[in-house]
């Protein structure tokens, strides 16, 4: 990890968990008193870290992470869980979509290095995964399977849209 | 601390993961109304039932110490129950005469102990000592002879019953012809009396009487019935099977017979 990159991330938590907690928090859309679409950035962090992080290191950031965002949205635990949870199962994401000859040792997982359709299917398996766990956490039961899969059916495309924008917008180089 | 932070290290992020995971869901559930309402109902449901298939199988583990307790419990309630007390109560009756002094008196006793039935029957009255109850007493029941003491504890006695081969009964007719009552060992319904002599006349039906005479029993208390008589050719005697009043085998109390006037009579048996 070099200090470009160490910067960067630390710029990025800070960002991203003002952004979620003062923006995308506020966004929340649903029907019958019950909201159904919600807008998740901050697993951007996790998936934006350099691939070489011990793995430790990168929960124990999502942990801090997602504790943050809970403290401000008054659901304390929820976020951190389930970022730990997707911070636990990078790797195996990152594997999933290896591309055929590994990874570099230098390469970063931004679009100039690994290309926009590696970056565009590994931030929607890291953000379904996410959604997922997170949704899971927070209806707390398996018995309402068909709410989990709707929110996470609804909330990923607008996750990824504006995951997709910021990317877009700032295109990072680490 | 250091190979506590290696392990974490080296275990590769699991032990991170699962240690966060865990405080995560700790927060959860201790700061999120909804979820911690599940988690209470769900603990309750699943919690109960895994703790009552634990208990079925772990049940057998507790059986020696309910065992001990049940039978702690069966000892107390055994002890409760009227036929383990000693009745302390005494039975005596005398009669307060100023023409007739009072010679035996009986005492009330319950049979606590038979032996088996063999040749040689014994049972445990739960008289003793202390209710002056000796060695040599006589003890009758509800129509007839139940035998002699020939034991005797502070609060027991043992009685050699009538059917036994060597109980000896001084035993008569009521025309004072008078022999030994004694047992064969075979039929408990049947005794014999020998020493009769042989030219005193006796029929079948004769009653069959105590005589006194060894200061056992008091006199004139029927015994049986007389069923036949024997001669037995040169000894001048006469053996009579007596088919007896009452069943000694089954009888469930007994009245100890204390004679007053034993020891004067036995001081005059010693003069020579």
């Amino acid at each position: 990890m070099n200090t470009a990159a160490a910067i960067n991330s630390a710029v990025r938590f800070v960002a991203l968990l003002i952004v979620q907690v003062f923006v995308f928090n506020q966004v929340a859309w649903g029907w019958g008193g019950r909201d159904y679409l919600f807008v998740f950035v901050y697993p951007l962090f996790v998936a934006m870290l350099p691939l070489r992080t011990p793995r430790p290191v990168v929960i124990l950031l999502s942990f801090l992470l997602g504790l943050g965002i809970d403290f401000f949205s008054e659901t304390l635990g929820l976020h951190a869980g389930a970022l730990v949870f997707t911070a636990y199962a990078r790797p195996l994401i990152l594997q999933l979509v290896q591309p055929r000859d590994g990874y570099n040792i230098k390469a970063q997982p931004t679009v100039a290095d690994l290309g926009s359709s590696w970056m565009l299917r590994y931030l929607a398996l890291i953000l379904i995964v996410h959604l997922l766990v997170f949704f899971l956490l927070q209806t707390f039961s398996i018995f309402f399977f068909t709410d989990i899969v709707l929110k996470t059916l609804l909330s990923f495309p607008a996750s990824m849209l504006v995951v997709v924008i910021l990317i877009l917008i700032f295109n990072p180089k680490a | 601390m250091g190979r506590l932070l290696r392990l974490i290290i080296n275990s590769g992020g699991l032990f991170t993961f699962a240690i966060l995971e865990l405080v995560c869901l700790y927060l959860i559930v201790n700061h999120n109304d909804g979820q911690r309402a599940i988690w209470i109902e769900t603990k309750t449901v699943y919690g109960s039932y895994l703790t009552q298939k634990v208990n079925e199988k772990l049940a057998f583990l507790d059986v020696a110490r309910e065992n001990e307790v049940l039978r702690r419990e069966n000892a107390a309630l055994l002890a409760r129950i009227p036929g383990s007390e000693y009745d302390t109560t005494v039975d005596t009756t005398s009669v307060v005469d100023s023409a007739f002094q009072q010679r035996f008196t009986y005492l009330a006793s319950r049979i606590v102990n038979k032996s088996p039935y063999s040749p040689y029957n014994t049972l445990i009255i739960d008289r003793g000592s202390n209710l002056q109850v000796e060695r040599g007493q006589g003890v009758v029941t509800d129509g007839g002879l139940l035998g002699i003491i020939s034991e005797v504890t502070p609060r027991h006695a043992r009685v050699i019953s009538i059917l036994h081969v060597d109980t000896r009964i001084s035993a008569g007719l009521d025309n004072n012809a008078f022999g030994t009552l004694r047992w064969d060992g075979k039929d408990p319904r049947r005794v014999t009396i020998t020493d009769m002599p042989d030219y005193v006349p006796v029929a079948p039906n004769d009653t069959v009487y105590t005589t006194g005479y060894s200061n056992v029993f008091p006199s004139g208390l029927p015994i049986g019935i007389v069923e036949s008589s024997e001669p037995l050719p040169g000894t001048g005697s006469q053996d009579l099977t007596v088919v007896l009043l009452n069943d000694p085998l089954t009888a469930s109390n007994g009245y100890v017979v204390r004679d007053l006037f034993k020891e004067e009579l036995e001081r005059l048996n010693l003069v020579r």
